[in-house]
């Protein structure tokens, strides 16, 4: 089926049966209470997501402050599949401008991938859009748009994407909760400037206003020796999250939907834009005791995320034993002796030319693409250093690009990658998981898969993955202005 | 509590060395609001320190707002903004221009050197080009103030 053929009128599809919308009332879902209900099972084709302009309650329930969103709320509808069921759902586009959907971390077929121009036209105002697919991974996920996502995530488009295991964990409370930030000004509205220069030379457009599942985070209330899955999702378009849990010890169990070798944490939670994490926590201290949990990332601007504060009697006597390993995913293993590795220097950026000693930026474009097609030719260092961002040298503009990585179906990519910039990146790769191998070329601690890796300054990181999944595949920085500011580019798998 | 402090020993100063202290009293405290991230700012507020300014280093996420408030033109932003004086200094100006806004107190709101010349203060690197300092009115109305 093409792209095409899934395209049709609002009025073909909702004139079909038992079209399910749904309603505002969504936000209520999420919280302190019990686990994130089911809204789509995996029976259900008709599950329709509205792209449209609401109101939410992003500073509390006083003022319902415009924001975009799906189904009336900011998170959207958190949908829970399970793995390995088929899953449909029409995006009804009721923005005044073009829009898709992408499911991030899914690897999904390329023409469901959701990116506009590259594996479908953008759906344009009043048009509906059929996406259809059967998930192969278990984890927590998450959909938004990949039209102008600098913007049309920052005003609230996106939601939770939760495929349940066949067996999954035994646990209290599942909860997600999807983490935020808003740039609101005097008047408490969300400030203009989407896509501004600054933000985007910068660390992109990080707000003044956190939100958890769309409101500012209220305190979780929890039984003695109660186990809890904390599913994390940072869908800002550009806050990176530190956590800092201190005494609450949770264990990580999954990052970016993967399974990972259940471990503690020993510094805060690194949690670039788009990275999920799932955690047991185990809550063994007694009735009366408060822990907070901090956001550390950003010096001298730490804050009390949330907290979390023990009351009533204990669920049971004990706390429970330590979590069992998720089971494994689906994913092909990177055969690493015959690899093809593959430079990858990212560079620009507001203090790009006090950066390293790597010299110029416009020489270093080793796969032979760039300067033609809509990737443009290196944008070199203006005098006042307010330059574009580069993957290997060149400035990308619009969603099609020759590919900087044409690999053979099967085929094991090696990316050394290297964060030739003054600032943090988290850089996401579309249809594949990969295996985080190592940080400034020491191993990593536990291979960990991920759909998007977050490089500090000067880090060098490379990553492996098997090419697998056919299709030319968007790979960028998920701070939503640098992508936006050139900062993409796409792997072609054969 | 590190202002009250040196304001406090300030006036000490004054009673010791007049003629120095004098000088310094008349200069106003820099406030300097930048990204958390962003150490040039740092190396702008030691230039500005090792000028003769007092200076107070805050970061923030909200330079975007503050730059609004303030009449920053947009394309026309520095890396971070100092009130000073009554007055916004953009970027990287180089003191002799904060001096000279200070003593001739013009009818603007303040004055920007866009985004990170190489050579500038608190910046690395060599000079390359000519920077334009740009001054801005209350009603947004831009000229130039200065060249270097």
């Amino acid at each position: 089926m093409s792209a095409k053929e899934l395209l049709t009128t609002r009025r073909a599809v909702l004139a079909g049966s038992g079209v399910l919308a749904l309603g505002g009332g969504a936000v209520a879902i999420f919280g302190a209470g019990g686990r994130t209900p089911v809204v789509a099972g995996a029976n259900n084709g008709n599950l329709v997501l509205e792209a449209g302009k609401t109101s939410a309650p992003l500073a509390g329930e006083n003022a319902a402050i415009p924001v975009w969103g799906y189904n009336g709320s900011v998170p959207g509808p958190a949908i829970r599949i399970r793995q390995g069921q088929a899953f449909e759902a029409v995006l009804d586009n009721g923005l005044d401008e073009e829009t898709t959907i992408h499911w991030h971390g899914v690897r999904v077929p390329n023409a469901m991938d959701g990116v506009p121009h590259l594996t479908q036209p953008p759906v344009e105002p009043g048009n509906l859009f059929r996406y259809a697919f059967t998930p192969g991974d278990a984890g927590t996920f998450w959909y938004h748009p990949h039209q102008r996502s600098f913007e049309q995530v920052g005003r609230g488009l996106y939601g939770p994407l939760i495929i349940e295991e066949k067996d999954p964990p035994q646990v209290d409370r599942d909860l997600v909760w999807m983490l935020d930030d808003w740039r609101l000004n005097d008047r408490g509205q969300i400030s203009g400037g989407f896509g501004s220069r600054h933000d985007a030379m910068m660390a992109g457009r990080i707000g003044n206003t956190i939100t958890m599942n769309g409101k500012p985070s209220a305190p979780l209330i929890a039984r003695p020796n109660e186990r809890i899955r904390l599913r994390l999702v940072n869908a800002a378009n550009a806050r990176i999250f530190g956590l800092d849990f201190a005494q609450l010890n949770p264990v990580v169990i999954a990052l970016d939907g993967q399974p990972v070798e259940p471990h503690r944490l020993t510094e805060p939670l690194l949690l670039g834009p788009a990275m999920r994490a799932d955690l047991i926590i185990d809550l063994d201290s007694p009735t009366g005791t408060e822990h907070s949990i901090r956001d550390v990332f950003y010096e001298g601007l730490e804050y009390d995320l949330s907290a979390i504060v023990y009351q009533g009697e204990p669920i049971r006597k004990a706390r429970l034993p330590e979590p069992a390993p998720l089971p494994s995913n689906p994913l092909s293993e990177p055969r690493l002796p015959s690899a093809e590795r593959h430079q990858i220097v990212f560079e620009g950026g507001m203090m790009g030319m006090m950066s390293g000693d790597r010299g110029g930026m416009m020489s270093r474009n080793q796969s032979g693409s760039g300067m033609m097609g809509e990737r443009m030719g290196g944008s070199g260092k203006m005098s006042g250093g307010m330059m574009g961002w580069t993957v290997n040298g060149v400035t990308a503009t619009g969603h099609v690009h020759d590919p900087i990585i044409t690999a053979a179906r099967g085929e094991t990519l090696l990316l050394d990658m290297s964060n030739d910039t003054a600032w943090w990146h988290p850089i996401h790769l579309h249809g594949h998981s990969f295996r985080v191998l190592s940080r400034n070329g020491r191993p990593t601690r536990y291979r960990e898969w991920q759909d998007t890796v977050l490089m500090a300054p000067q880090e060098r990181v490379e990553i492996a993955f098997v090419a697998d999944n056919p299709g030319d595949w968007m790979f960028h920085c998920h701070i939503l202005e640098h992508q936006a500011a050139g900062m993409m580019a796409t792997i072609r798998v054969n | 509590m590190r202002f009250l402090h040196k304001v406090a020993m300030s006036f000490a100063a004054l009673a010791m060395m007049p003629s120095v202290a004098v000088a310094q009293e008349a200069r106003p405290f820099a406030t300097i609001f930048k990204n958390p991230q962003c150490s040039c700012c740092e190396s702008y507020g030691d230039y500005l320190e090792a000028s003769g300014y007092e200076v107070k280093m805050v970061a923030t996420h909200d330079l975007a707002l503050i730059k609004e408030r303030q009449g920053v033109p947009a394309g026309l932003e520095g890396c971070h903004t100092m009130l000073i004086g009554g007055y916004f200094v953009d970027g990287h100006v180089p003191v002799d221009s904060v001096n000279r806004l200070l003593q001739e107190r013009p009818r603007i709101s303040g004055i920007t050197l866009p985004a990170m010349p190489a050579g500038s203060p608190g910046m690395g690197g060599a000079k390359t080009g000519i920077w334009t300092i740009t001054d801005v009115a209350a009603d947004g109305a831009t000229s130039v103030y200065a060249r270097y």
